[in-house]
């Protein structure tokens, strides 16, 4: 089965890297979608369903606590699974982003098989 | 967190983040580690200012001729369709990531806030005194060398996280 993802980002680059990494770790994408910030990601999911989100933390405009935040009072969108990437491995960080409703977390930097086993796990595909 | 100990923190950030995330290998301590010296290369420099205990900043500078096939790579296109602008930006992300790799790894009781990476003029770099710690690493094109500079807050915006 291949996944619809959604990529969220200020950093093109990082976009392109996430997006690459993903295949190039064999996770089936059927397709990818982009966004620079919380609002576009809100515009893009309003358009497009997708089966998980990636989502940055620190981006001007909407960043990803409040994207998060939105997504939880949505009631049809907060069943899509977001994980969060980020630098920051604080426990802290990590516990309050849970709190709001990130169902993965993967730290910079971060090998390929490790995005794609998180997004194995929370999407519940079973291990081959 | 003693000085000798931060050092050896920031170098372990610099390789894992150069191996794991940019598929480069630090091939060992580079000689030219004084910053403010002569640079004929051409270079690109990015900080990255953060709050927390300590605040501080970080800055990063690497050879042209090292950081356009190291965003080859990042963005898995060849080097010459990499243009200035993404080259930078690829740098950004290299400055980001070592720094939150860093500030996660020391000991500290408050959570820590990241700027966005700002590009600096290379002339910008801190001079040895006013650094706390330095790293330079010799990569196969060229050189990678990276400041940080804690006890003044330089986070324009206290309300940024890490990214």
């Amino acid at each position: 089965m291949a996944y619809r993802v959604l990529i969220v980002d200020d950093s093109p680059a990082m976009r392109t890297f996430v997006r690459r990494v993903i295949e190039l770790s064999g996770f089936e994408l059927s397709d990818c979608f982009e966004a620079s910030d919380g609002w576009q990601a809100l515009e893009v999911l309003r358009a497009e369903w997708v089966d998980a989100i990636l989502t940055d933390i620190n981006m001007p405009g909407m960043d990803g606590q409040e994207f998060l935040r939105r997504l939880a009072e949505d009631e049809l969108l907060r069943s899509i699974p977001a994980i969060v990437i980020s630098t920051d491995a604080t426990a802290h960080r990590i516990a309050s982003m849970v709190s709001l409703g990130a169902r993965g977390y993967v730290t910079k930097p971060f090998l390929p098989e490790t995005l794609r086993a998180e997004l194995e796990r929370t999407l519940g595909v079973p291990c081959v | 967190m003693s000085e000798p100990l931060f050092q050896q923190v920031l170098r372990s950030s610099v390789d894992e983040v150069l191996e794991k995330m940019f598929f480069v290998e630090a091939l060992g301590e580079s000689p030219d580690s004084s910053p403010g010296g002569e640079k004929p290369q051409a270079e690109v420099a990015v900080q990255v200012g953060f709050l927390g205990d300590p605040p501080g900043s970080l800055t990063l500078r690497v050879t042209s001729a090292a950081a356009r096939p190291i965003a080859a790579d990042f963005l898995g296109c060849d080097e010459d369709s990499v243009s200035d602008r993404q080259m930078e930006e690829v740098v950004c992300e290299l400055a980001n990531m070592i720094c939150g790799s860093l500030l996660s790894r020391v000991e500290s009781a408050t959570t820590f806030h990241l700027a966005a990476p700002q590009i600096v003029p290379p002339t910008e770099f801190p001079a040895t005194g006013r650094a706390t710690s330095f790293c330079a690493v010799d990569l196969s094109n060229g050189t990678l060398t990276v400041a940080v500079t804690t006890g003044t807050p330089t986070c324009p915006e206290p309300a940024q996280s890490a990214s």
